[in-house]
């Protein structure tokens, strides 16, 4: 089974859109059978709304879409109650995107969410490795606040097109909880590290679409040197079992 | 999944032969960072990936950390004639030192470019001792390749401050901007007809196709930073831009050719 560990549904602020149907369709290209989906951030902000859309395209999925809820630390105890409330609802996960909502990861304001989604058993996702907001050790320190709930890291933790930022990413992967999509890793050598220092269970694939795209990052993967066995933990299986997908396992 | 389908030396359909060639790899051990590329790795990506020529080039820079940078490329060059070609990663803060190591490396080992990692050296593109190296690079007929990406010294408009004072030196955008800087250096290159775009490590393959679109498929050329960056992914993603053939054979190594002497 291929899962996709991330896609992004709706019509982002930012400017890149993918509906439901265009998802599943891209999914069928790849012979991805799911993917985790989280809202976009949408214009003007509403979080709700957007949760509810992507809860809403998931219902409609066959169990195809795995919905993530997403919301803004900045609101508060009205964000944890947006997740329980979405959790409620069908949401497996809870999304957090620093960069866009403009928070630092491991300020303390965002630890009552962090606890709320433990306290709820819904693994955390996290837009990773942006300067001043997501660096790597920023969410390692984050993890470490509910070190049994998996916390699970974009793009290998980290943004850097010289290398120089996998070192903090591996220091990241000493909390246990913490996990490493393969989006957008340039370097091979470090997806192929992750399996062999901290184990296939910890690498997770998944493309971010539309923000990347969803073949070339299948390649990624694919042209990887893992064994079969680590392979279809990275492809699905890990996503199965993060996520609790037994339909799909 | 399947796999890319290409071989080293494919033919087109007038039975013409493609030669691929990579502008972008690295050789060098480097125990701080337990980093160890060889030229044998090298050698093997390229195979796997049906690439058949790469321009090499180390992961620090002279002077600096490992003196015998300069013998390590050529050596390796030696050592796999026709398949690898000497790039001199070097710092300009030490000015005079770097203009007679690049001389000698161009016109007595037969080195085919400069390389530049400003995030290393800690020296401006645009700052008096990297325009100098480069203008010397361009009176040696060698293209010079920097690392051009997301960090502080690095971005596209940095080094298109070089490119202004340079026009008659060409300038390699290694990683083509990094993963946010894509359309600053594709913006840059439309400014400034010296600068060449390189597809390395940077994860979008439809921004190749923008980049054909609006800078032409003549000034866009491969790279994949391998062997520990993928070559074969990397030559997938040059696929992938989904580009006429005669335009993917020039950005998979026509161009390549042209700026390396070699046709």
């Amino acid at each position: 089974m291929i899962a996709d560990g991330l896609v992004f549904l709706g019509t982002s602020h930012f400017g890149h859109r993918l509906d439901a149907a265009t998802a599943l369709a891209g999914l069928d290209a790849v012979g991805s059978a799911v993917a985790v989906v989280a809202p976009v951030h949408p214009h003007r902000g509403d979080l709700a709304a957007a949760n509810a859309a992507v809860l809403a395209a998931a219902e409609q999925s066959a169990g195809r879409l795995v919905p993530l809820c997403r919301v803004d630390p900045w609101e508060g105890t009205d964000a944890v109650a947006e997740l329980g409330r979405a959790v409620r609802a069908g949401a497996r996960g809870l999304f957090l995107h620093p960069a866009e909502e403009h928070f630092r990861i491991n300020d303390s304001r965002v630890r009552p969410l962090l606890e709320a989604a433990a306290e709820l058993a819904v693994p955390v996702v996290v837009a990773a490795g942006y300067h001043l907001l997501a660096e790597p050790l920023q969410l390692g320190a984050a993890a470490g606040w509910t070190p049994d709930n998996p916390f699970v890291l974009t793009n290998g933790g980290q943004f850097n097109i010289s290398g120089l930022a996998q070192f903090d990413a591996e220091l990241a992967l000493g909390h246990p909880n913490v996990h490493v999509h393969t989006t957008g890793m340039y370097r091979e050598d470090f997806l192929e590290r992750v399996v062999a220092t901290f184990g296939p269970e910890r690498l997770v694939f998944a493309t971010a679409a539309p923000l990347f795209t969803m073949a070339y990052e299948r390649s990624r993967v694919e042209l990887a040197h893992f064994s079969d066995a680590e392979r279809a933990l990275v492809l699905g299986g890990n996503t199965a079992r993060i996520f609790n997908l037994e339909d799909h396992a | 999944m399947p796999d890319a389908g290409l071989t080293a030396g494919d033919e087109d359909e007038e039975g013409e032969t493609t030669v691929i060639i990579d502008m972008h790899m690295h050789i060098e051990e480097v125990a701080s960072l337990g980093w160890k590329m060889s030229a044998d790795d090298c050698i093997r990506a390229m195979d796997a990936a049906g690439v058949d020529r790469a321009a090499v080039m180390t992961l620090t820079d002279l002077p600096g950390l490992n003196p015998q940078g300069l013998e390590l490329i050529a050596d390796a060059c030696a050592s796999h004639p026709g398949r690898l070609l000497g790039f001199l990663r070097l710092n300009p803060a030490h000015l005079e030192t770097s203009k007679q190591l690049l001389g000698q490396a161009v016109t007595e080992l037969g080195f085919a470019g400069l390389k530049l990692h400003p995030v290393s050296t800690l020296q401006h593109p645009g700052g008096a001792a990297t325009i100098a190296l480069i203008r010397l690079a361009g009176e040696l007929g060698v293209p010079t390749l920097f690392h051009c990406g997301d960090e502080p010294l690095s971005t596209p408009l940095s080094i298109a401050e070089a490119a202004a004072a340079c026009p008659d030196s060409t300038i390699i955008l290694g990683h083509m901007g990094g993963y946010f800087h894509v359309d600053e250096a594709i913006d840059v290159a439309e400014q400034h007809p010296n600068l060449i775009l390189e597809t390395s490590a940077m994860p979008y393959p439809d921004k190749i196709r923008t980049a054909v679109e609006r800078i032409g498929a003549a000034r866009v050329v491969f790279g994949s930073d391998g062997p520990v960056s993928s070559p074969s992914l990397e030559r997938q993603k040059v696929v992938m831009a989904g580009l006429d053939e005669p335009d993917t054979d020039l950005v998979l190594g026509g161009n390549a050719a042209v700026l390396l002497g070699l046709s």
